[in-house]
């Protein structure tokens, strides 16, 4: 848990040590973006994974989707959604969330042939996610169980962002009003029907776009650190 | 293969101009759109994008102003900016902020091209230009009906002509004649000299003027025929021709185009056109025997409004059929009274006024009516026209066509006036054009005259007519008073846009958009001293002058269709529900479609009123 306290980049050069030529050695090799970058000279993904349960060591990722936000502006022609193959039958508990049917499980690509795809993807960028515990622990139980190293990232979370300004604010707050879909409506954001991992992460980046705004003026011309939360 | 990012588009596939697209292309769109944020008072369209680009409003609301900052437009959910896109800035706003958080779905004018090259019905919603626009509204419109029993209310007499007409020539015999209408089993012939329609023979001159007569059949037809002839244009309503052939007790009506002879019609074939309920309508009146019978007939006229605006006739049609039965209606309260009353003592003609002499009256609208008497009135005679206008109007009351709450009415003795005394009521307005004349303006300078001695009219017209031809003074102010009813800006959400910025729930559709435009051809007939009534008609003579180019004169005959039917739409829905019909309408009964076609047609009234606002206006009389 050492790991916690360093930076970014010395938790990048330490994993990068431990692993093999490969995907992920690839994109170990990308220095991780610094914070002091301002946000109009990055690209920000945004992600969102539907997986079986909660529990990164035994439950499996069934999809994921994702979006580029750069200039403040959501780009959808950058987005992708991809459904993974698993071998088990899909709880019901967790279909009734994500509706994702053991039949269309199986049109999916394996978890090998999605996580180079999402680490390419990731390389030199910023993760946006709402509550990143999901993300960041899933893709990290994967790099570790696919190329034995730990998976490392610049994460900004709509989640803790929300939180944030709810304490600077000094409004009180119940857990639920810091749900995505709770949160929209504050910025006049529409209610999406369809959720899916995509229409998951098109959700989370307008929040962020709304929040960064309601945050600076013109954020665009901030720094990277101002919204970067692990 | 699953649609991603299904929200997307299922918001651009329910509403225009998106829904013109196939499902393939709406498949693919949402990939091509980049998504922004706008928070409340930032500056619309968003800084800091290089290239040109259409948006759409997810969400929120943007405010549009021209150069002057005048709030021109509201977009709301669903609002589209296209300036950026476009060659000509049809829209006229400059700037723009949003008034609300808003997220913005933004395609680049590229993508927007290739989907416009791609599919003609979407490319159409682009069109710069407003006529291309205006037509398609008016396109809209014209749903197609085949089977509409009331077809022969509204459809034109050519309609009913098949065959070439059967001609000979004056000089021909009486035999001859006969001869030609046994082989092709006519009962009627016109009659030609140099190529110009001279007379007409029937079945029955045959029997009465020849055999019966004695007449030897050698003779020219000219020495029986019947010359003093009713012809009707070809574009005559056949319930207008049946109508005409009901008051003249004829069987046979030629149908000329222009001065030349295209057919005949006859009343049978008006008959075998006839159909249920409907032009017997007109028949009904004719012989209506009491004033209970006129009222139960006029009882069925919302009810026919329905029928017409759900069948595929235009406003313009719907008004003029409607104008023709309370003509009808007015000519046989005349009969009934004078069946009583005796004839007229001096010639006469009793005058419409208003909506009902422009043929765009609506069912049961209030009567506006005058009494023209001839010069030759004496004092005693007075009695009688008192009481002739006095049973009309009451008669006219009772049948729905309420009083005049101006009081503009033949029943009141200010406006039952002899030739002499209209002259100078007009003399006054004209010189002196007051407010209160111009109150009365809609009613007196629009008149028709509909039972009597036309030609009295035709006098009192060619009067007013030449005084007020190229009046700069008189002009300016009927201009001025064309300016005081305003076509609101458009709407936003739920809400009616006016001038300033305010918002209302509902709007006066015949306040702020059928009578700016009448207003406006009344002012260009009177400028140009046309004769003409019917705004549509005005229109297009005063398009045929200088004052009215032909496109800009196009434009406000298609507002006018496009707005009145939305009028007469609106009303059939509430006769249909068995509400009374108002001119009321709230945006929530408009389709998206609507409210932009709406919005073209006000666009098209405001730019014509600045224009009149800047010829007329301060001191600059053209």
């Amino acid at each position: 848990m050492l790991s916690r306290f360093l930076s970014k980049e010395s938790q990048r050069k330490r994993a990068l040590k431990k692993v093999e030529q490969g995907v992920l050695h690839d994109y170990l090799s990308t220095p991780m973006v610094n914070k002091d970058t301002v946000c109009e000279d990055l690209i920000i993904v945004s992600l969102d994974l539907e997986t079986t349960g909660l529990d990164p060591k035994k439950d499996k990722i069934l999809s994921y989707g994702f979006v580029e936000v750069s200039h403040m502006t959501v780009r959808l022609a950058h987005s992708s959604h991809q459904l993974i193959s698993i071998e088990e039958e899909i709880p019901e508990e967790s279909a009734v969330i994500h509706q994702i049917t053991d039949d269309q499980a199986a049109t999916g690509i394996p978890l090998e042939e999605a996580m180079p795809i999402l680490l390419r993807q990731l390389a030199g960028k910023v993760m946006l996610v709402h509550y990143a515990s999901i993300e960041q622990n899933f893709l990290d139980a994967a790099c570790r169980k696919l190329y034995g190293a730990p998976f490392v990232i610049p994460i900004i979370d709509t989640l803790v962002l929300a939180r944030r300004l709810f304490e600077r604010r000094n409004h009180t707050f119940q857990p639920g009003n810091l749900r995505l879909f709770n949160l929209r409506p504050q910025y006049n954001l529409p209610n999406y029907k369809a959720h899916n991992a995509l229409s998951d992460a098109v959700a989370t980046a307008e929040l962020f776009l709304a929040m960064a705004t309601d945050m600076f003026p013109n954020p665009s011309q901030c720094q990277l650190r101002r919204f970067i939360t692990q | 293969m699953e649609i991603e990012l299904i929200e997307i588009r299922d918001f651009l596939a329910e509403r225009p101009p998106f829904n013109a697209l196939t499902e393939e292309q709406l498949d693919l769109l949402p990939k091509q759109l980049e998504i922004r944020y706008l928070r409340r008072n930032s500056s619309f369209p968003p800084e800091g994008t290089t290239s040109n680009h259409l948006y759409i409003l997810r969400s929120g609301a943007v405010e549009l102003h021209d150069e002057d900052d005048n709030l021109v437009e509201k977009l709301g959910e669903g609002g589209i900016y296209t300036t950026q896109c476009q060659l000509i800035d049809i829209s006229r706003a400059s700037q723009g902020v949003a008034t609300e958080d808003t997220l913005l779905y933004v395609m680049t004018c590229k993508t927007l091209q290739a989907l416009r090259d791609a599919e003609p019905s979407f490319n159409e919603h682009f069109s710069e230009s407003m006529r291309d626009r205006l037509k398609q509204a008016v396109n809209t419109l014209k749903v197609s009906n085949n089977n509409n029993p009331l077809e022969i209310l509204t459809a034109e007499i050519q309609g009913l002509l098949k065959k070439a007409p059967v001609t000979a020539d004056v000089e021909s015999s009486i035999r001859e004649i006969a001869l030609v209408m046994s082989a092709k089993n006519i009962s009627s012939m016109m009659l030609m000299q140099d190529e110009q329609l001279v007379g007409m023979i029937t079945d029955r001159d045959l029997r009465k003027r020849c055999v019966a007569a004695g007449v030897s059949p050698d003779v020219p037809v000219s020495d029986i025929m019947t010359t003093d002839l009713k012809t009707v244009q070809e574009d005559t309503l056949i319930i207008q021709a049946l109508m005409i052939m009901t008051k003249l007790r004829v069987h046979h009506l030629p149908v000329m185009r222009g001065d030349k002879v295209v057919g005949m019609v006859t009343a049978t074939d008006l008959a075998r056109h006839q159909s249920t309920n409907s032009a017997f309508f007109a028949a009904d009146i004719r012989k209506a025997e009491s004033l209970d019978n006129l009222a139960s007939i006029s009882e069925r006229l919302p009810e026919l409004q329905y029928q017409l605006a759900s069948s595929s006739a235009t406003a313009l049609h719907i008004g003029d059929a409607i104008s023709s039965l309370t003509d009808s209606i007015t000519s046989r309260l005349i009969e009934l009274a004078q069946l009583e009353l005796g004839p007229a003592p001096v010639p006469y003609v009793w005058l419409s006024g208003g909506s009902q002499a422009r043929r765009e009256q609506t069912s049961h609208s209030d009567q506006d009516n005058a009494l023209l008497i001839s010069d030759e009135m004496k004092p005693e005679h007075a009695d009688y026209f008192g009481q002739l206008a006095k049973r009309v109007c009451d008669g006219l009351n009772a049948c729905g066509y309420i009083y005049c709450p101006g009081d503009a009415m033949a029943m009141n003795p200010k406006w039952r006036q002899t030739l002499q005394i209209w002259k100078k009521y007009f003399n006054t307005w004209i010189n002196k054009p007051e407010p209160m004349a111009l109150m009365l303006s809609s009613i007196f300078f629009d008149l028709r005259p509909v039972h009597g001695e036309f030609e009295l009219f035709e006098e009192l017209q060619s009067e007013i007519l030449g005084k007020t031809r190229g009046n700069g003074i008189f002009t300016a102010y009927m201009a001025a008073n064309a300016l005081q009813h305003r076509p609101p800006l458009g709407f936003f959400r739920t809400f009616v846009l006016i001038h300033g910025g305010d918002h209302d729930d509902t709007f006066d559709i015949k306040h702020r958009g059928i009578v700016p435009i009448t207003d406006i051809a009344r002012v260009f007939a009177l400028d140009r001293g046309l004769p003409q009534v019917n705004t549509t008609n005005r229109l297009r003579a005063a398009a045929e002058t200088s004052i009215l180019s032909q496109e800009m004169g196009e434009n406000l005959i298609d507002a006018l269709e496009f707005i009145a039917s939305m009028r007469i739409n609106h009303q059939a829905e509430q006769i249909g529900n068995g509400i009374t019909a108002d001119n009321y309408m709230s945006p929530d009964e408009l389709s998206d479609l609507e409210r932009r076609h709406l919005k073209d047609a006000f666009r098209v009234i405001q730019d014509m009123q600045e224009t009149l606002e800047n010829r007329y206006q301060g001191g600059r009389f053209r």
